[in-house]
C-alpha cells in the first residue's frame, strides 16, 4: 500500500513537472519564433531585430489596415499611462479627460472615451454616441490638429481616425 | 486511495502556502543601510559623461522601439508598441517618423519651421519656430501637447536635465543590450523610477531606457530600446518639408487649459 501510494505520488509529481516543462518550452518557442531566431538573450541581437523593424517603419505594414472594431470598450477606459521621457515637465494637475493627465506620450494616440456613458447620458443632444465607430465622416467635417492628433470636427461631434475607420470621441477641448 | 491522495495534495498545498511567508518574515540582513545611502555619485557622474557625449554628436540617426502601458480603470494593464526613427543634425535640424498601430506621424524641423505631417490622411500643420531642438521640445510640449520621441537624448547634458532632482542613484551592474555590454544604472526622482543602460567604452550611449511611473499604483512602465548610427548618410534635404501632391494644410490648435 505504502509503496503503490508512493509511486502514484511520484507519477503525479512527474506529470506535473513534465507539464510545466512542456509549457515553458512552448513559451520559449513562441518567443523565439516571433523574434526570428530564438537564441539567448545575448545572441538574440535584439538591437538588430529592432532596428530592422524600425527601419522598415510604416512601409512594410502600410498595406495592412488596423481594425479595432472588435476591441472591447473597456480598452478605452484608461486611467493612466506609462511615461516615455524623464526630463519633460509634466502637468500634474490631473484633470480627467485632460490630454496630459491620461494619454500623453508620442506612442499613445488614444483619446480617452472613458466617460462615454456619462457624457452620452447627460448630453442627449449629441448626435453620435461617443465610442461608436463609423466608416466615414460627414463632408462638413473639418480636420483639426490638436495634442499631437488629427481629429475631424463636425459641429459638436469629434472623430478620431482608427485605421480606415473613425471613432467618436469626447471633444478634446 | 483517493482519500489518501487528497490528504497528500492538501499537505503539499499547505507547504507551498507556508513556505514563502516564513521566508518573507525573516528581515533581509543589511537592507536598511543600503536603502539609506541614496545617491551614488559615480552613477551621477556616468549620467554626466553620457550627457556630455550626447552633446558632442552633431549628425546622427537614432531609432527606438518602445513598449508602453496603459492602465485601465480597474488596474488591469495593456501593453502597446511604437517605433520612431530620427535623423538629427544639431543644433536645430530634425526629422522624426513615429509609428504605432493607430497612426503614423512625421515631425520635420529645419531650424525655422516645424511641420507635423500625417501621411495616412495627407494632412500637415506648420508652425514657425526658431531655436534649438531642446527649445523646440519644450515649446511643442507646452504649447501643443506634442511629445518628441526620446526627447531626453537632447536634454541630457544641458540644464534642462537637472541631476540634483535625483533622489536615489545606484549602479545595478552590467548587462547586455543586444550585443553591447552596458553599465546599468537605476534612479529615482519624484514619482518616476528609471533605469538606463549605457554602452561601456569611449562612446557612452544609452541603449535602453526603462521608466516606471509610480504615480499610479499599477506602475505603468515604458521600455525603449535604442539603436544608434553615428555615421549617417542622409542628405540635408530630409529636414525640408515639401507638401506631397494632394496634401492639405490644416490648423493646429494650441493646448487649451480646462
Amino acid at each position: 500500500m505504502n509503496r503503490s501510494f508512493g509511486k502514484l505520488l511520484l507519477d503525479s509529481l512527474a506529470a506535473l513537472v513534465l507539464a510545466s516543462f512542456a509549457m515553458s518550452s512552448f513559451t520559449e518557442a513562441a518567443v523565439g519564433g516571433s523574434r526570428g531566431g530564438g537564441g539567448g538573450a545575448r545572441a538574440g541581437a535584439s538591437g538588430g531585430a529592432a532596428s530592422a523593424r524600425a527601419a522598415a517603419g510604416g512601409g512594410a505594414q502600410k498595406n495592412v489596415q488596423v481594425n479595432n472594431s472588435r476591441a472591447d470598450a473597456r480598452t478605452n477606459n484608461v486611467r493612466s499611462t506609462s511615461v516615455n521621457n524623464v526630463n519633460v515637465e509634466r502637468n500634474v494637475n490631473v484633470d480627467v479627460e485632460g490630454h496630459r493627465s491620461c494619454c500623453g506620450g508620442w506612442d499613445n494616440d488614444y483619446h480617452p472615451v472613458a466617460t462615454a456613458a456619462a457624457v452620452t447620458g447627460a448630453v442627449a443632444v449629441t448626435s453620435a454616441v461617443v465610442g461608436s465607430i463609423v466608416r466615414s465622416v460627414p463632408p462638413s467635417c473639418v480636420p483639426v490638429n490638436y495634442g499631437g492628433m488629427v481629429y475631424q470636427q463636425c459641429g459638436s461631434t469629434w472623430y478620431q481616425p482608427q485605421g480606415s475607420q473613425y471613432v467618436v470621441v469626447n471633444p478634446p477641448y | 486511495m483517493v482519500r489518501v491522495r487528497q490528504i497528500w495534495v492538501l499537505g503539499l498545498l499547505a507547504i507551498l502556502l507556508v513556505a514563502p511567508s516564513t521566508h518573507a518574515q525573516t528581515p533581509p540582513a543589511g537592507a536598511a543601510p543600503a536603502a539609506a545611502s541614496a545617491v551614488d555619485q559615480a552613477s551621477i557622474q556616468a549620467l554626466k559623461d553620457m550627457g556630455a557625449f550626447l552633446q558632442t554628436l552633431k549628425r546622427f540617426q537614432v531609432s527606438t522601439e518602445l513598449t508602453g502601458e496603459r492602465v485601465l480603470v480597474d488596474g488591469q494593464k495593456l501593453q502597446h508598441t511604437a517605433t520612431a526613427n530620427m535623423d538629427v543634425e544639431r543644433p536645430n535640424k530634425l526629422r522624426a517618423l513615429m509609428h504605432s498601430s493607430r497612426s503614423e506621424r512625421e515631425l520635420i524641423f529645419d531650424g525655422k519651421t516645424v511641420t507635423l505631417y500625417t501621411p495616412a490622411q495627407k494632412y500637415y500643420s506648420t508652425v514657425e519656430f526658431v531655436g534649438t531642438i531642446g527649445e523646440l521640445i519644450n515649446r511643442l510640449e507646452e504649447r501643443f501637447g506634442v511629445e518628441l520621441p526620446l526627447s531626453d537624448l537632447f536634454l541630457w547634458g544641458t540644464p534642462a536635465a537637472p541631476l540634483d532632482k535625483i533622489e536615489s542613484a545606484m549602479n545595478a551592474g552590467q548587462d547586455f543590450v543586444g550585443e553591447d555590454l552596458c553599465d546599468h544604472y537605476a534612479f529615482r526622482q519624484g514619482t518616476i523610477d528609471w533605469q538606463v543602460w549605457i554602452t561601456i567604452g569611449s562612446k557612452p550611449l544609452p541603449r535602453k531606457i526603462v521608466i516606471t511611473n509610480r504615480a499610479d499604483e499599477a506602475r505603468p512602465q515604458s521600455v525603449s530600446l535604442i539603436n544608434w548610427n553615428l555615421k549617417p548618410t542622409f542628405k540635408d534635404l530630409v529636414f525640408k518639408f515639401t507638401p506631397p501632391k494632394g496634401a492639405t494644410k490644416i490648423e493646429i490648435v494650441q493646448l487649451k487649459t480646462k
